[in-house]
């Protein structure tokens, strides 16, 4: 479950590189939100404020060469806020669509859970469905399409939670955590003249990014891998501790999730070892623990960990 | 530092290899009492040898020459003569080896000779050496063996009469520091410790060895139910019928005839067995052989058997004088099938023996053991027909026996062990005190059974402890026995008062049975293993061998009368005395019988029986050992099969099972993994504790074929070449 550092690939690992030159320390990280964009999925972002998350996004947009937008949610914003609104002009005597936000290549939302369930929803419909509705007009996302949500700890206040329903839809959920005083002493040192993301040079295109999203979709991955993916799932919805287990929605995030690493550690193919170390990221979000459970401080992550250290991994091929 | 934690390391493995090698003591201990392993404590000695040679880790080939030249050595000494290593002393032990693997090719296990068996001892020696050396040392599992050691005593306590009292508590001793040193240095092992201080040396060792006092302490002071079972030997044996049981020396028995004397007492249990019919005029016991030798214990021979042969069949054997009353008369002897009895039974006053033209009767005149000897081994002793002038004895002529006994008479029959307790002798003196003659006192030693409180039984006869005198715990405590304990006391009382008297061994007359018959003083007696009996013959000078009947319950085997008619009344009386005596069942019931160490289930087989029991105990002990080093040896030899597999084809179950095969031979050297770990995973593990990178190399492969389904088929070299230096790697 260690994370594994022998290969890259060549594509990946330049923007692995551009990721290093400006935030230190933040590898997993950084992988993951690879991961999840390979992937065609979106990620979250669970941290407190301050810790990089906009400086990660910024700095993978500008490795891509992809247009980056950003959403700071707050309690009053609405849903047109994120998708856009037709304005009405009078040249033209008509109603003309501005695009928001949502329309941007990578996106990253701010703090999803300052707003309301409303706006929340506007933002999870669009990346879930690939594109957005306005005044009746169903405007589809352009690809490459990546959110990254933050949210702040649900112990904060004047938060709204998201509903599993939506956490859901994120294919991955990290935390970044604060660098060790080694690492943010390095950070000092670079940043202080010039901030090290104006040096970032793009290193791939939105083609080639879609085009490797396309390859991740064919790496293999064995019956056997499958299998293994499907008991640690069903095993989330009867572990004694779990009040509503991974859905079958999260049985798909591992697999995709599973083949982009295996790929970003160039390997055409998934290995119950990629499966580990996703798990708790892919998984833990999704599952919601019973009050025992959380009396006794169980967590998430805690059960996944157990699942995993308990199902048998396949080590044999059968042979007809 | 590293030097001192090997030491240390070093110095925990000898100790618990040396509790090894004391348990393998213990095991040694009891072939003396239950077999008859002679030189024990050179075997132990050899055995100690080849321990301390493999504590000392010498190279396996230096081992091996100096354990050769130990087995040569033992053997030289105990049964070459010849000068060691000169052109005979090859020889010798080339025929040797010959005869012996012929017989062992012909399943005549009884027939290896002495040196082979011991030969084969010693290598059996050598293996548990090994054996006990990858237990105790390398695999760090002692409790199997100490758990077999313990099975091992318990089941020789309960069924022979090897006395495991003491040895089971210095086991139970040897067996807790073993385990305790053991345990510690899995501890070590597992926590990846090098060497422990001094502070915790002593944490670890205190509460050992007050362990250890503590429970021998409290284990010798509690108190000890006696058996909750009786003896269950009989109990088996006679729940299971006649299932033989082929030991003699124990007191396993059942009734018979049988060769082996040197340990009387125990019960035995009736065995119905017919061995022959006689066809006689004139009911009598049946003589076999007698013994000059008594031990404390039993009997013996005190010289070997001396044979002459008699020529067409003519039986020179002179025990009475010649002037003695006799009545001639012939007998008819037939064998049952499937009891061959290569020793003649005879009635007294055997003149001729008619039988087999083929067969060479021989003598041996102290004895009177008559051996056949034909042309083959088998059926020679069938039937035969014998002649004999049955003595009787005038009571005036034994009571005017006077005169010297002769010197040789004196010499042998007069032997008694200086262990004999006083109280014997005083007894015996006891008995006599009214006597004058030898007659009287002979009569009045045979009587006193009979009025003394003793009785008949074949139940709940002990053994002799250790140290113990047969007679004496016969005259003194137990007072409960059958012909052994009579007759034996009889001669012992009769020697301690220089009356030359033997042991005499042979069955009594038999049951009577039906059977149609032309002439009507004819009659035919069934002679069972039950009928197996001993009594005494008394020396009395210018008459001979006088025989006498001490066990109570039994009549005379020879008749006495009185030539004098005052003495017509004595007689009456003394008649009706042993008609009074006399069982019904001597004749027409089954009969209360002697008995006999029994050494085989075919009561008649004699002699080598000792050999093939030692023979099969020692062919399943290499095979057990045998078994037990395939076993310890698994991985080495399905490695070396397994490679061969691998070489040759190349397909991917072949891959699998070598790929799980390592994981097996991992798991088996302490590199568990768990269910939830990955391959690769566990490969780093396993590197980081090999210190290389074959393992992750090996499994890269593994998994390419597992989760790919492909296989690299240009790299079956290489991953044949990974795969066998990893296996070696783990082996070693």
């Amino acid at each position: 479950m260690t994370q594994q550092t022998i290969l890259y690939n060549s594509k990946v690992s330049k923007v692995l590189k551009n990721i290093n030159k400006v935030m230190i320390g933040k590898d997993e990280a950084a992988t993951l939100s690879l991961v999840a964009l390979l992937a065609e999925g979106h990620v979250l972002l669970e941290d407190v404020p301050g810790v990089g998350k906009t400086m990660l996004v910024r700095t993978i947009a500008k490795s891509l060469n992809c247009e980056f937008k950003r959403i700071q949610f707050t309690p009053d914003l609405l849903p047109s806020d994120v998708t856009g609104v037709s304005i009405y002009n009078p040249k033209e005597l008509e109603f003309e669509f501005r695009g928001g936000p949502i329309l941007g290549d990578i996106v990253l939302a701010d703090e999803i859970n300052r707003t309301s369930p409303k706006t929340q929803s506007s933002l999870l419909e669009a990346m879930e469905e690939m594109s957005v509705t306005v005044d009746g007009r169903t405007i589809d996302l352009k690809k490459p399409f990546f959110v990254m949500a933050t949210q702040n700890p649900i112990e904060y206040e004047g938060t709204y939670p998201l509903p599993e329903a939506q956490l859901d839809r994120f294919i991955l959920k990290l935390k970044m955590g604060y660098p060790s005083p080694d690492q943010e002493l390095e950070m000092l040192n670079r940043t202080s003249k010039e901030h090290p993301i104006h040096r970032v040079d793009a290193v791939m295109n939105k083609e080639e990014l879609i085009d490797v999203q396309h390859q991740v979709r064919e790496v293999f991955m064995d019956n056997s891998v499958k299998q293994y993916i499907i008991e640690l799932v069903t095993g989330t919805r009867s572990h004694a501790a779990v009040y509503l287990g991974v859905s079958p929605r999260g049985s798909i995030a591992l697999m995709k999730a599973a083949k982009a690493y295996a790929f970003i550690h160039d390997r055409d193919y998934v290995i119950p070892d990629d499966i580990q170390y996703l798990a708790p990221f892919v998984l833990a979000h999704r599952i919601i623990l019973n009050s025992e459970a959380k009396f006794e401080g169980i967590t998430a992550d805690k059960v996944v960990l157990d699942l995993l250290e308990k199902i048998a991994i396949p080590v044999r091929r059968e042979f007809s | 530092m590293d030097r001192v934690a090997h030491n240390q390391q070093l110095i925990y493995q000898s100790i618990v290899y040396i509790c090894g090698f004391l348990l393998f003591w213990e095991w040694l201990r009891p072939l003396e009492t239950i077999s008859d392993t002679g030189s024990l404590s050179i075997f132990v000695i050899y055995a100690a040898f080849c321990f301390l040679i493999s504590m000392l880790k010498v190279k396996w080939w230096v081992s091996m020459v100096l354990k050769l030249i130990g087995i040569v050595f033992i053997v030289d000494g105990l049964f070459i003569s010849e000068t060691i290593f000169s052109g005979s002393w090859f020889y010798l032990l080339s025929m040797h080896l010959e005869f012996n693997v012929e017989m062992i090719s012909n399943q005549q296990w009884s027939q290896m000779t002495p040196l082979f068996r011991s030969l084969l001892f010693l290598i059996l020696l050598w293996l548990m050496s090994y054996l006990l050396y990858y237990w105790f040392v390398i695999a760090k599992r002692v409790f199997l063996f100490i758990l077999l050691t313990f099975i091992y005593l318990a089941v020789l306590d309960t069924f022979t009469t090897y006395n495991a009292e003491v040895a089971i508590v210095r086991t139970f001793i040897i067996s807790l520091v073993a385990m305790g040193i053991s345990s510690i240095m899995k501890e070590l092992n597992i926590e990846s410790i090098k060497q422990l201080n001094f502070k915790n040396l002593t944490t670890w060792f205190i509460p050992i060895i007050i362990v250890i006092f503590f429970s021998t302490f409290v284990g010798f002071l509690l108190p000890k139910l006696d058996p909750q079972w009786p003896d269950p030997v009989p109990f088996i044996t006679s729940t299971a019928g006649h299932v033989g049981f082929g030991e003699g020396q124990s007191p396993i028995q059942k009734v018979g005839y049988g060769e082996d004397d040197s340990q009387l007492g125990g019960s035995f249990i009736q065995d119905e067995t017919p061995v022959f019919k006689a066809t006689v005029e004139k009911s009598h016991y049946w003589r076999i052989e007698s013994k000059d030798m008594y031990t404390g214990l039993g009997w013996e021979r005190s010289s070997k058997l001396v044979y002459q042969e008699q020529n067409d069949g003519q039986i020179g054997l002179d025990m009475f004088d010649d002037t003695l009353e006799t009545e001639d008369y012939t007998a008819i002897i037939s064998f049952e099938s499937g009891s061959e009895l290569s020793k003649v039974v005879y009635p007294y006053g055997i003149k001729e023996i008619k039988g087999n033209d083929q067969v060479q009767y021989l003598l041996d005149d102290q004895t009177g053991t008559i051996e056949a000897e034909g042309p083959e081994q088998r059926g020679i002793l069938d039937n035969y027909e014998i002649d004999y002038s049955y003595p009787s004895f005038s009571v005036d002529r034994l009571s005017e026996s006077s005169g010297a006994d002769p010197d040789d008479i004196q010499d042998l029959y007069l032997q008694l062990p200086n262990s004999l307790p006083e109280r014997v002798r005083d007894l015996a003196q006891e008995i006599v005190a009214e006597d004058e003659t030898r007659y009287e006192k002979v009569t009045s030693v045979e009587r006193y059974f009979s009025r003394n409180g003793y009785s008949y039984s074949t139940q709940d006869v002990a053994i002799p402890d250790q140290g113990q005198d047969y007679v004496d715990q016969f005259l003194f405590e137990t007072k409960v026995g059958y012909c052994d304990n009579f007759s034996t006391s009889m001669v012992v009382l009769l020697r301690s008062l220089d009356i030359p008297a033997r042991w005499v061994k042979g069955f009594t007359a038999g049951q009577q049975i039906d059977s149609d018959l032309p002439l009507p003083e004819l009659s035919v007696y069934q002679v069972r293993n039950s009928n197996a009996h001993s009594w005494v013959e008394v020396y009395f000078p210018d008459v001979g061998w006088v025989p006498f009947e001490p066990t109570k319950g039994f009549s005379s085997p020879v008749d006495f009368y009185e030539e004098t008619s005052s003495n017509l009344e004595d007689l009456e009386n003394e008649t009706e005395q042993n008609t009074e005596e006399e069982p019904e069942e001597e004749t027409e019931d089954q009969p209360a019988p002697g008995v006999e160490d029994f050494e085989t289930d075919t009561a008649a087989s004699s002699g080598d029986s000792d050999g093939v029991m030692w023979n099969w105990i020692l062919s399943a002990a290499i095979f057990v050992v045998l078994i037990v080093l395939l076993y310890s040896t698994r991985y080495r030899w399905m490695t070396a099969f397994l490679l061969q597999r691998y070489k040759k084809r190349h397909d991917a179950k072949v891959y699998q099972d070598a790929y799980h095969f390592l994981l097996k031979v991992l798991d088996h050297k302490g590199f568990k993994r768990e269910q939830g770990q990955t391959l690769r995973d566990y490969a780093n593990y396993i590197d980081k504790r090999f210190e290389s990178n074959e393992m992750s190399r090996f499994t890269h492969h593994y998994e390419r074929f597992l989760y790919r389904n492909e296989i690299d088929s240009d790299k079956w070299g290489e991953m044949t070449e990974l795969w066998e230096s990893l296996i070696k790697r783990s082996l070693s």
